[in-house]
């Protein structure tokens, strides 16, 4: 392929062709996809592979071997610091860093803090599943235990799937718990931003995994079932319509909208919680599913979404590679997308922050999303779960009549309150999936509740 | 009245008429009082221009208004034509696939069916598939004109066929129904019939669609059978875009010649693909002109695209057994230059526009 004569920054030369990454090397397919920045510029040319490749990928996978236990760990760290720190195809890792927040929006900062968590969970990413082991089970048929009666904790099955979301790199940090089990994985990169598991994969193949135990396999849309067929358990992200397809097949894991929440009940200050609110709806850009969604306060809650606007309105839109970046990027199009879609739903509700509208146009064919505080009347107002892409928040009263109910479907809960049996409500509630009590912001990663997270599938 | 003499209409099979000789006498004995059917006879007193006067040639053609959509309708008697007397050896009555409501039905006539498969057959000599081999066909059968002209190609070809029945009506019906699980169960159902065959027979020619090609491709012990025994893979009734056939060609069934065809029955026929191709050409369909005359035009004002052009694709056919000119496919196709000595388009890459799912603005974070 040619490259423009115009000093190109040298990511652009190895970024040209994204192969897909088979069981017998990359693969360049004549189907393919031009993956622009987001200001439209065309980045790299994505290879789309057919439906026969993902059938034949998925086959050897099954065929193959798995590494050994201290093998495949020693790989994986291997494999983290240099998607961290080394040159992987061709490109280095500020290279990388840069091409990644140019082809998706995501701001640098925020980059760089996936690029962390991945090879934090290359290193960690065994002693975290084994914290998910039943205790009553051991991990090897070796351990005397398993001599006298007790279970040994094994993987279900041999090919693991992950249908991948763009959203944010650090999604891209969960899978790599499932290699550490064993599992040969097959990655179907999100159009939008292939550029981290591609990079990935290709680091974990020169750390030692072998190109039939991990696989790149981006498809459109009617190869993508395809993988989730070839493979004993799959993870998948989407909408709520993903959520819907996969609620009743035991073998996907869907990963759709968070819609998670901060709950500040009366006997607590809210203002000495500012801050942990701020941070929960806009760290990672408001990108994450564990962004907050709604905030429900006892009382009044114009003050709170008042103060909340102040703050949220002080942050810049910038381009995304740079430094202070904190806002998402979209191609101005998109951007104004995500605007008539917020618009449309907040129509009737007060609003603090973004009624006129939320696209700051950059100019160069790109726009920031900024921050968006909308209050609701009703904790039982449906918009409280409306997550969109970018700090984006419904404040809410919250009452005792509207109780646990109202705090229901959360990935995350963050509850503010020195009320008991609240607390025992809210733990108890199943649709909760996280409930983090006192001065926890809502993407804090406990480690031992992205365990119990993954371990559904695992 | 200049009259085109009505003998180029059953010129031999190995010989190619002049097209526009070849149009005017079929104008001659479709719309001539004693020798029309029912059907075009009545048809032409409607029209704004006599076919016999004013259509010259293959380009012609255009002149008629498309008239498929009454074939859903007019008894099938009044399609023969009245000159063939009580001598008409009628093959059978198919019908169109019906994925838009009723289907639409056509007469297939004996010296129509033999000039077909006597031209599928050449190929399969050109590409080196030996005759005398038997065939097993995965493909719809019954109303569907796809199983009756591969079942002539191959007796024609000194082979035996083995059938398995696709009903592709209700494949779609699940498909658009949602039904994943059943579609997947009647596949598997398919795939069953076809490895009791492949297993005990002696299959040399193997007759599917690619979809089902695909299917077939999950079980390594198939791939090993159709690699033992199999010299010929001819594929047809959906698209194969050019990286699943290079993977076949390749890696599947590397030791298998491949034969695309495409068409469908309301023209009785169609187009085959152009031998010789290298891996990155795309795949290009040849009608056998001027019986199957294709032409590609911009959707939206009907007019001929450029060649290299995408656009809809117009199928004519023009028989002394049928006349079905303008047939609108939905597929779309790129312009291709027709090979020497043919007239019209050829197409390549045929199939639906692409569709991709990530751009849409959702709900949620993913």
């Amino acid at each position: 392929m040619s490259q423009p004569a115009t000093a190109a920054p040298a990511a652009l030369d190895a970024l040209a062709s994204l192969d897909a990454l088979g069981p017998k090397g990359p693969y360049r397919s004549r189907h393919r996809l031009t993956v622009g920045d987001v200001t439209g510029a065309p980045m790299a040319e994505l290879s789309l592979v057919p439906r026969l490749f993902v059938t034949r990928a998925l086959a050897a996978l099954r065929a193959a071997d798995t590494l050994p236990l201290e093998e495949r760990l020693a790989a994986l760290k291997r494999a983290g610091e240099l998607f961290a720190t080394g040159t992987v195809a061709g490109m280095s890792a500020e290279a990388y860093e840069g091409a990644v927040c140019r082809m998706s929006g995501t701001p640098l900062a925020n980059v760089r803090i996936a690029v962390e968590a991945i090879r934090l969970s290359a290193t960690e990413a065994y002693r975290s599943v084994q914290a998910a082991r039943p205790v009553g089970a051991v991990g090897d048929w070796r351990d005397p235990y398993a001599r006298s009666g007790t279970a040994v904790w094994i993987r279900r099955g041999d090919v693991f799937a992950v249908h991948a979301a763009g959203n944010h790199p650090a999604v891209h940090a969960l899978w790599l718990e499932a290699l550490a089990l064993g599992y040969r994985v097959a990655v179907r990169p999100s159009r939008r931003e292939p550029l981290t598991p591609y990079r990935l994969v290709s680091a974990l193949r020169k750390a030692g995994f072998g190109t039939d135990q991990v696989v790149l396999l981006p498809t459109d849309h009617d190869a993508a079932g395809e993988i989730l067929h070839g493979a004993d358990l799959s993870m998948v992200y989407g909408g709520q319509e993903v959520i819907d397809r996969y609620a009743a097949d035991p073998a996907v894991l869907p990963n759709g909208p968070g819609r998670s929440k901060v709950l500040i009940t009366a006997d607590r200050e809210w203002r000495d919680h500012l801050d942990v609110v701020v941070d929960s709806i806009a760290r990672h850009g408001g990108t994450a599913c564990v962004n907050a969604t709604a905030v429900l306060v006892e009382g009044d809650p114009a003050p709170v979404a008042e103060a909340l606007a102040e703050r949220l309105a002080a942050l810049p839109s910038l381009p995304p590679q740079d430094e202070k970046a904190v806002l998402p990027v979209h191609p101005l199009e998109v951007a104004r997308g995500f605007e008539r879609l917020l618009l449309g739903k907040a129509a009737g509700a007060r609003a603090w922050l973004g009624g006129d509208g939320v696209v700051d146009d950059l100019g160069d064919g790109s726009a920031a999303l900024r921050p968006a505080v909308f209050q609701l009347d009703d904790p039982r107002d449906a918009r409280l779960g409306v997550e969109l892409s970018f700090p984006c928040v419904w404040v809410a009263p919250w009452t005792r009549e509207a109780g646990v109910a109202a705090l229901r479907d959360s990935l995350v809960v963050t509850a503010v309150t020195g009320d008991e049996a609240l607390l025992d409500g809210l733990l108890a509630e199943p649709s909760i999936k996280n409930l983090y009590i006192g001065d926890h912001p809502t993407h804090w990663i406990a480690r031992a509740s992205r365990t119990t997270r993954i371990s559904a599938s695992s | 009245m200049p009259t085109a003499s009505l003998s180029v209409l059953d010129i031999p099979f190995d010989e190619r008429p002049d097209p526009d000789e070849y149009i005017r006498a079929a104008m001659e004995w479709h719309f001539g009082p004693d020798t029309g059917s029912p059907f075009w006879l009545r048809k032409a007193e409607t029209l704004d221009f006599d076919p016999r006067r004013d259509v010259k040639g293959v380009a012609d053609l255009a002149l008629f208004p498309n008239v498929t959509g009454e074939l859903r309708e007019v008894p099938v008697r009044d399609l023969i034509p009245q000159g063939y007397g009580a001598d008409a050896r009628i093959v059978g009555v198919f019908e169109s696939g019906g994925t838009t409501g009723a289907p639409k039905r056509i007469v297939c006539l004996r010296d129509w069916l033999d000039r077909l498969t006597h031209g599928l057959s050449a190929d399969l000599d050109g590409l080196g598939i030996p005759r005398g081999v038997d065939w097993l066909a995965i493909a719809p059968s019954g109303p569907h004109m796809v199983g009756e002209m591969v079942a002539g190609t191959a007796a024609r070809h000194g082979g035996l066929m083995f059938r398995v029945d696709m009903d592709p009506r209700w494949v779609k019906k699940l498909i658009s129904g949602g039904k994943a699980e059943e579609t997947d169960a009647y596949v598997n159902h398919l795939i069953e019939q076809a490895a009791y065959v492949l297993r005990t027979q002696d299959i040399g020619v193997l007759m599917t669609t690619p979809p089902l090609l695909e299917r077939l491709a999950r079980h390594d012990d198939l791939i090993e059978l159709i690699g033992e025994k199999v010299k010929g893979i001819m594929w047809g009734g959906a698209h194969m875009d050019a990286d699943t056939r290079d993977l076949l060609r390749t890696e599947v069934f590397p030791g298998c010649e491949l034969y695309g065809t495409y068409g469908n029955t309301m023209i009785l026929g169609g187009a085959t693909e152009r031998l010789g191709l290298g891996p990155d050409e795309p795949c290009v369909f040849d009608p056998r002109t001027p019986f199957v005359t294709f032409s590609v035009v911009d959707p939206a004002s009907g007019a001929p695209v450029a060649y290299g052009e995408r656009g809809q694709v117009v199928m004519n056919h023009v028989s002394k057994s049928a006349l079905l000119p303008g047939n609108l496919e939905r597929d779309l196709a790129i312009r291709v230059p027709p090979p020497e000595g043919a007239v019209g388009d050829s197409v390549a890459d045929v199939g639906p526009v692409a569709m991709f799912d990530d751009e849409v603005v959702i709900e949620g974070v993913y």
